[in-house]
């Protein structure tokens, strides 16, 4: 009878552990905020005409602040997430869209962010907008940015907030990834969100 | 032997059941929502600088929405923002600073001097209580309307309607909880309350205690 008991007992705390182990609620990588309404609906302009957020319900779409002369953290960002949909495959990438909006409309034109992004992965967007539109979507986005000055006139900077965000299928934002953020970070929660 | 596994497996199911129930019904660790990101700005202050979104992250931030004609006493938003002021240190906060920001929607009449007159009226201490606004109308409408959910309009005879709100920023500027007249008083003990909740959540953010934590967001284990 003891013998019994205790090899249930065993049973009942391996099997604890599997089951905490398996139905664990998924640990996010990113920030998750539970927006009680859907993301403003940008329009601003690609090589291929006009985009709109909501051109891409049903697809989970990351979004990235940057521009084309950025020296070293929107490469290592953009590379990460290339890298992160190259692991997800090719049937699971097709269901994420990846835009990247430039900050810097004077230099990044739309056919040299479409060709710049091309780099990175083939199916991402690069969009910009006068300087109107962007100080709207960057605010509603939380980004702030500004202008600093580089070794010359033209060769300025702009300082931004360098976070990462995911647009659920619904068009409501869902994660925030802080700079640094893995290729398997993203991959991994991007997979669990592909699932929902 | 069957028999034993089959009811083990039961058992372990229960177990989780009743662990998830409890954790919800007795709400161990309770949290704020985070409900959105908050608008990012460069708006100028009382002293005719700047104040931007970007200067304010790693502090909580309670933002309030008026203009410096308002008669009083305009809802008492600025005896709650006083009263918040004085009565922080009830609130275990660690290091973490915790910022005032009055953003005036009437840019015309609200120039930096007279907001820095009204700061003073107030007896502000302006190093923590910032009074700012911009003269880009529709970005100040873009923040406070759309950023803010704060809705305010003009009324054309120096008036201007609006919903007295308050709103809480996180440091990773994410709005965790919106207060407003129509549906909760703003409440100072309540405000109080929550600034201590958000403090413990970044005291606990790391190791165990953070999937804890996350728990609590995910069973939406709200503070009231």
């Amino acid at each position: 009878m003891k013998l019994k008991i205790a090899i249930a007992s065993i049973v009942v705390f391996a099997g604890l552990a599997v089951g905490v182990y398996f139905f664990r609620p998924h640990t996010f990588h990113g920030t998750v905020i539970q927006s009680p309404s859907p993301s403003f609906n940008f329009k601003l302009n690609s090589a291929n005409g006009e985009v709109s957020l909501s051109d891409y319900r049903g697809k989970l779409v990351l979004i990235y602040f940057g521009y084309t002369f950025c020296p070293d953290i929107c490469p290592a960002t953009l590379a990460n997430v290339g890298q992160a949909l190259r692991e997800l495959g090719d049937d699971k990438a097709s269901e994420i869209q990846t835009i990247m909006i430039s900050l810097d409309p004077e230099r990044d034109t739309p056919e040299k962010l479409a060709e710049y992004v091309n780099h990175f992965y083939p199916s991402f967007i690069g969009i910009t907008g006068s300087n109107e539109q962007l100080a709207e979507v960057t605010s509603l986005y939380g980004i702030f940015y500004q202008k600093s000055e580089g070794p010359t006139a033209e060769n300025y900077l702009i300082d931004h907030t360098a976070t990462l965000l995911v647009i659920d299928r619904e068009g409501y934002l869902k994660l925030v990834f802080p700079f640094g953020v893995t290729v398997d970070e993203i991959a991994d929660d991007l997979k669990y969100m592909l699932r929902q | 032997m069957n028999k034993y596994l089959v009811n083990s497996i039961y058992g372990i199911f229960a177990v989780i059941v009743i662990a998830a129930f409890a954790f919800k019904i007795f709400q161990p660790i309770q949290v704020l929502p985070r409900m959105q990101l908050a608008p990012a700005f460069n708006l100028t202050d009382q002293n005719d600088g700047t104040l931007t979104s970007e200067e304010l992250r790693g502090k909580f931030v309670l933002y309030n929405f008026t203009y410096t004609n308002c008669p009083a006493p305009c809802y008492n938003l600025n005896a709650t923002m006083q009263e918040v002021q004085s009565r922080l240190s009830e609130v275990e906060l660690d290091n973490i600073e915790v910022a005032f920001v009055t953003i005036s929607f009437d840019p015309d009449r609200d120039t930096a001097s007279v907001l820095k007159n009204y700061a003073n009226s107030l007896g502000s201490s302006t190093l923590q209580w910032d009074f700012v606004t911009t003269a880009n109308k529709s970005l100040l409408k873009t923040i406070i309307g759309s950023g803010f959910e704060t809705y305010y309009e003009d009324k054309g005879n120096g008036e201007f309607t609006f919903t007295p709100s308050f709103v809480l920023v996180d440091g990773w500027g994410i709005v965790r909880a919106e207060y407003r007249y129509q549906t909760s008083v703003p409440d100072t003990d309540r405000i109080l309350r929550h600034l201590g909740v958000l403090a413990d959540e970044v005291r606990n953010s790391t190791g165990t205690t953070k999937l804890a934590y996350e728990a609590a967001h995910l069973f939406l284990c709200y503070a009231p």
